[in-house]
């Protein structure tokens, strides 16, 4: 394999948003249809030249290629930066996902965001967010990989904010951009930290060091626990959890892509490429998983009350993070990235099956649906697909991946177990109260969407056929598994037979409790949202505090009000230094010019105005600087 | 004694240009042609700069003519700088009812004046050419002749007589002292000097402060910094753009070859005056930021801006003098980082001309909706912005890791850190812009034109700004050539 | 070094006691009544040279006056420079001749300037 393929995966992206930006939507603004194509173009090449890559490092030993650094910047015994790429099984498996992801998302945006003025923007920016994104995935070192981080988050923000004219979008936005930018202060004061201690910012080097112990003790719990906090941000963990709800005003498929599949899981991933400083902290390990742990159940929590279905596919994408931490965190890289893996198709289903909900309706409030398994029934199939691997309901992928986060943590952590336990329950119960109302039952809606005013439809075939895609997926992915090479491949688990993997895990006490669980959470749902044997508003009413609890989200956006409450001191601090231009400099440029009526007056002008000041400042300035010398020089 | 004149080549070549500017104005009815003959002047004279480009380093004049890679790196980014900007002018200028040649020649003859400061190693020479190019830059701010333009040449005029007059006192005690003009000369006579009696007297120390702040107002920095915000902002653009770079950069060329080369020794000394570049770049570059994020006029806002980026370079200018002889890593930053400041400053500046000539307004407000009323020019204002702020892919990056690398080094940490908060402040204004123009809902449909001139010129230094922020590894070699004379 | 500044130091305080003391001296002695107060118009008037003042203080004059004064101070100084030269001509050689008629040619396009934008005539 030529060594430009794995840079032409991350540039080709690239090269689409140049295209796109700088000669498609300045001269061919007209037939915006053109940056469509040009992005799934670039992303096709990318995931083509993606499988090459994974089929290279599948017959590459120890699973990896050696790629040639370029010599970027070398400054004379100072700095020299080199841009490199690592390309491992972490690397290829993170490749797939991210391009077989978006390329699907593409084309169904193609039908999704038909007719909207902003097209060749939400493409170029599309286009700019797959190519941080595979970069991010690729970079060999903390400032590359930092700058990729932020690109993401650049992109995040612009793409939640792509319908900025509402103010709701562009709130949900500015939040989702403070709230990362929270977690990603702590990443860089890591990167900082370890670049203080250990000189370098290449990562693999940090590995070695780390396993052979000279990266030890507090500090690489520290510097460990800095990097948690960056992919406690990005990947929306508790207590940094508040804008990946608010983050679904942006489109929907920005919402499956972004939101679901990859860029919250690049928190998971940073996790994994740090994981052997993580392995050599006990400290540091167990935080990820109790944080992961709690993380899943208490979002899990929230989307049992939410109306909005996007929302409840959002807390169900936190708690499933939630989830590949806790997966990190007990037991190792396989584990999580193999939930990662798995969830990524099933959570971009369930986002396109929203979004196609959506298109029909043209509502996200589920109270507003109701029966719409008649009219889109490849919808509801392909949802019932998506949901049932989310469930974790064998032999879909979702149980695969679940299962193994379960027994891990059985074995290490029985309380976070039970924690996990409980958010198999909970995401069961409220995947399917969504299924319930939306496809069951009548019609209750009672506006439609402006372009579909005749009749409820199912959506068209470009949207239907990437959903259908990723159903496949949804269904199968878990199987790569189940003679351990997924494991194997990134390093960790065991080999079995094909068949005995399959079914021989129905020999074990364990799924069967985690399936017993969920099926009782499937099964409350239909009791409670499609016999109505028993009453929801019953429920409601018995358990009131618990309910508005839920339904506000824990306080935790009023929580965080206050705090911010504090920028009121930011804010006066700015106004007092406006205040000084605006008197003390800008005054006197207005005072004067304004009044001047001939230019020859300029002088006299001038010299009763504030020009005595600038002097008077100069000669202050020399007077302060000779004494500060004098006495502490 | 030889007079060596092919030495003297550009400057002799770029001052007979100017003279011919002034003559064929009186005669010349297309003005248009002059500029012509301006940029064939300029084009001739970094002709000869690039001639004497890797020559073993000479003077003339008894050393006060000095010929060296610096000086050349110098000249030749002033050509550029010089050049990029009588081609910005042509929209500007053609509307001046008069004194259209008399523009073009005082550019000439400031440039004149600024290659004379990066090459001159003595000390009334030095106070001439700083005059050369600042009485012509006077002129050139009050040259719209409107109440603004007025008020800010006379401003800019008397704090610049200020300035020299702080100057002066500074180069009267450092002669005092040594009995010297010529900067090695007094390099030897500090260094015959006990170290006692140094410590004990105060008046070397003071000399050096007064020098600092005399050259201080050149580079705008803190406390010398109050004449930017009305300067730029009464100026023509193209003026302002120019003053921003080239006149900076001139005052930083001279005073890394003054303070590096006349108080590098002993250690002492060059610490006492780094800490004193370290301190007043902390300052200036926090207050610069703070300032601009209130602005609202843009031409105000880059002027603040670039006070900011003045106390960016000082951390170059610092580390050479808490780095004393060490080598040459600080310099060749500070060199690098105006390469990339000008070019950047100047793609800044002539987007803002295009676009502010058409809507007729510095507001930033009015600037919402720029990206689909003028794509290129606001693509071409957002790569600059970028480059600003010190993100990737644009030169802006490299030179702050490679000046802020330099800071690392000599162990300022502290300001280093002072740095990067502060390119953190600055994302904020920056992309305050970038935000508007892209983001805002465009005021009217209308298209703002441009010149083809303009937008050629745009586009060379946007090429150059991702030249240097992709593939900076060839100019930092010669970056690194052109420090390299002072080691020896 | 220190008693350098001493002498210095010393001379400023006479200066300044100097200065003070010197309008203080005539109103102290008209204060204490030594001195007779007999105001007249000749007296009062002001003091300019012995010439009698004619119209305001605060007049403009034309500014031609400028710019001969700027082409004198030129023109001036070009013969100041070229007085030395000439006296030692032959010694100095080709060099230095050259020099000095860049420097002449200069001035001589600053002087066409003038000519042409007709700063020399007087209207």
């Amino acid at each position: 394999m030529p060594h430009q393929v794995p840079w032409l995966i991350w540039l080709s992206p690239m090269f689409s948003f140049i295209i796109i930006s700088l000669i498609l939507r300045p001269f061919f603004n007209h037939h915006p249809k053109l940056s469509g194509y040009t992005t799934i173009a670039a992303i096709g090449i990318s995931c083509f030249l993606s499988f090459w890559v994974l089929i290279e490092v599948l017959k590459a030993p120890g699973h990896r290629l050696e790629i040639p650094d370029i010599q970027w910047v070398v400054i004379e015994d100072g700095i020299s930066i080199h841009l490199g790429l690592i390309v491992d099984a972490l690397t290829a498996v993170m490749l797939i996902v991210v391009s077989v992801v978006s390329l699907l998302i593409q084309i169904y945006s193609q039908g999704y965001m038909h007719g909207d003025p902003g097209y060749p923007r939400y493409y170029a920016f599309m286009s700019l967010f797959t190519g941080f994104m595979l970069g991010l995935v690729m970079a060999d070192n903390l400032v590359f990989l930092f700058l990729f981080w932020e690109g993401v988050g650049l992109c995040s923000y612009l793409l939640i904010g792509f319908w900025f004219h509402r103010p709701a979008a562009a709130n949900a936005a500015k939040k989702a951009f403070i709230v990362t930018r929270l977690g990603d202060f702590g990443f860089l004061a890591a990167i900082l930290f370890l670049f203080y201690h250990t000189g370098t910012f290449d990562i693999e080097r940090l590995h070695s060091l780390a396993i052979a112990g000279t990266l030890a003790g507090t500090t690489l719990t520290w510097a460990a626990l800095g990097i948690f906090s960056g992919a406690a941000g990005k990947s929306a963990q508790f207590p940094l959890h508040t804008w990946l709800p608010d983050a679904m005003e942006g489109p929907t498929p920005v919402s499956a892509l972004i939101h679901a599949a990859t860029m919250v899981a690049a928190g998971v991933f940073l996790v994994a490429r740090f994981f052997p400083l993580f392995e050599h902290s006990k400290v540091a390990l167990t935080i990820v998983a109790v944080i992961g742990a709690f993380t899943a159940i208490f979002a899990a929590s929230m989307g049992l009350v939410m109306n909005d279905i996007k929302r409840v596919v959002a807390y169900s994408t936190i708690s499933q993070l939630g989830y590949m931490m806790l997966g990190l965190g007990v037991s190792g890289v396989a584990v999580g990235i193999f939930h990662l893996f798995n969830h990524a198709f099933f959570k971009a289903l369930l986002f396109l099956g929203a979004g196609s909900v959506n298109h029909a309706t043209g509502t996200f409030d589920i109270r507003e649906m109701g029966g719409l398994r008649r009219v889109m029934p490849w919808t509801y199939i392909t949802f019932i697909i998506a949901a049932l691997s989310l469930a974790g309901i064998y032999p879909l992928s979702g149980f695969w991946s679940k299962d193994e986060i379960l027994i891990y943590s059985f074995k290490t952590q029985p309380f976070l177990f039970t924690l996990a336990l409980i958010t198999v329950f909970m995401t069961a119960f409220y995947i399917f109260r969504v299924v319930f109302v939306v496809f069951g039952g009548e019609y209750r809606g009672t506006k439609l969407a402006h372009h579909s005013e005749h009749k409820l439809h199912e959506s068209p075939a470009v949207m239907v056929i990437p959903m259908v895609i990723l159903a496949f997926f949804s269904a199968v992915s878990g199987w790569l598994n189940l003679t351990g090479n997924f494991g194997e491949f990134l390093g960790h688990g065991e080999a079995r037979g094909l068949l005995e993997g399959f079914f021989g895990i129905l020999g074990k006490p364990l799924p069967w409790l985690s399936l017993i669980v969920a099926g009782l959470g499937i099964y409350l749902a239909y009791a409670m949202y499609s016999t109505r044997r028993i009453s929801p508003e019953a429920v409601g009413r018995t358990f009131v505090p618990l309910y508005t609890t839920l339904s506000r989200k824990y306080w935790f956006d009023e929580l965080y009000e206050r705090i911010f409450v504090g920028k009121t001191l930011v804010n006066g601090l700015f106004v007092g230094l406006e205040a000084f231009d605006t008197y003390a400099v800008d005054g006197s440029v207005n005072g004067i010019a304004d009044k001047t009526i001939a230019t020859g007056r300029a002088l006299s002008r001038v010299q009763t105005g504030q020009l005595q000041l600038y002097g008077l400042f100069i000669a202050m300035g020399i007077v302060a600087i000779t004494i500060c010398f004098y006495f502490f020089g | 004694m030889s007079l060596k004149l092919e030495l003297l080549t550009p400057e002799l070549s770029l001052l007979i240009f100017a003279l011919l500017v002034i003559l064929l104005d009186l005669g010349i009815k297309q003005k248009k042609v002059l500029a012509g003959v301006s940029i064939l002047g300029l084009l001739v004279s970094g002709g000869f700069v690039l001639t004497l480009w890797g020559r073993e380093s000479a003077s003339a004049f008894n050393g006060m003519f000095l010929v060296d890679p610096f000086a050349l790196f110098f000249k030749l980014l002033f050509l550029i700088a010089a050049g990029l900007v009588i081609l910005a002018s042509q929209d500007y200028v053609s509307k001046f009812a008069r004194f259209q040649g008399e523009y073009y020649a005082l550019i000439l003859i400031s440039a004149i004046g600024m290659m004379l400061l990066a090459t001159t190693g003595e000390l009334i020479s030095i106070y001439i050419a700083l005059e050369l190019s600042s009485i012509s830059l006077y002129i050139l701010t009050g040259f719209l002749k409107d109440p603004k333009s007025s008020e800010a040449g006379l401003k800019y005029l008397l704090l610049g007589a200020v300035a020299s007059a702080t100057l002066l006192y500074g180069m009267a005690l450092v002669f005092g002292l040594t009995g010297k003009t010529r900067l090695t000369e007094i390099a030897q006579a500090i260094q015959t000097i006990p170290l006692t009696t140094l410590l004990d007297s105060p008046a070397l120390l003071l000399g050096i402060i007064l020098l600092a702040c005399g050259f201080g107002f050149k580079i705008a920095c803190v406390p010398f910094q109050m004449w930017v915000p009305d300067v730029y902002e009464g100026a023509p653009t193209p003026i302002t753009a120019y003053l921003s770079v080239a006149s900076k950069a001139a005052g930083f060329a001279v005073i890394a070859r003054f303070f590096y080369t006349t108080f590098g020794v002993p250690d002492w000394l060059s610490l006492n005056w780094g800490i004193l570049f370290a301190s007043l770049s902390a300052i200036t570059m926090t207050l610069g930021n703070v300032i601009a994020i209130a602005q609202t006029n843009i031409k105000r806002m880059l002027g603040y801006s670039s006070i900011a980026q003045a106390g960016y370079l000082m951390v170059g200018l610092a580390a050479v003098g808490v780095a004393s002889m060490a080598d040459t890593l600080g310099r060749s930053g500070l060199l690098f980082f105006l390469a990339s400041y000008t070019l950047t400053n100047l793609g800044a500046f002539i987007a803002i001309i295009a676009i502010s000539n058409k809507i007729d307004s510095d507001l930033i407000d009015d600037y919402t909706g720029m990206g689909s009323r003028a794509p290129l020019l606001a693509l071409g204002l957002t790569l600059c912005l970028i480059s600003l702020i010190g993100l990737p892919p644009t030169a802006g990056l490299i030179a702050k890791i490679y000046i802020f690398n330099a800071g690392v080094h000599y162990g300022l940490l502290w300001l280093v850190v002072i740095g990067v908060i502060n390119s953190c402040i600055s994302a904020y204004y920056y992309l305050g812009v970038v935000k508007v123009m892209w983001l805002g809902a465009p005021v009217s449909e209308e298209k703002v034109p441009s010149s083809w001139a303009l937008r050629i010129v745009l586009a060379l230094t946007c090429l150059g700004v991702l030249v240097l922020g992709i593939i900076p590894g060839k100019f930092v070699q010669i970056a690194e050539t052109a420090v390299r004379i002072f080691t020896s | 070094m220190l008693t350098d500044y001493g002498y210095v130091g010393l001379f400023l305080i006479i200066a300044i006691l100097f200065a003070v003391s010197m309008p203080l001296l005539p109103l102290t002695l008209s204060l204490l009544g030594l001195v007779p107060k007999k105001p007249n118009p000749i007296k009062t008037s002001t003091y300019e040279c012995g010439v009698e003042t004619i119209g305001k203080t605060w007049v403009q004059f034309n500014f031609r006056y400028y710019f001969y004064a700027l082409l004198f101070v030129v023109f001036d100084i070009l013969i100041v420079f070229l007085f030395p030269w000439a006296t030692k001509l032959k010694q100095l050689g080709a060099g230095a001749f050259v020099a000095v008629l860049a420097f002449l040619l200069i001035l001589m396009v600053g002087y066409i300037y003038a000519w042409m934008k007709r700063v020399l005539e007087w209207k």
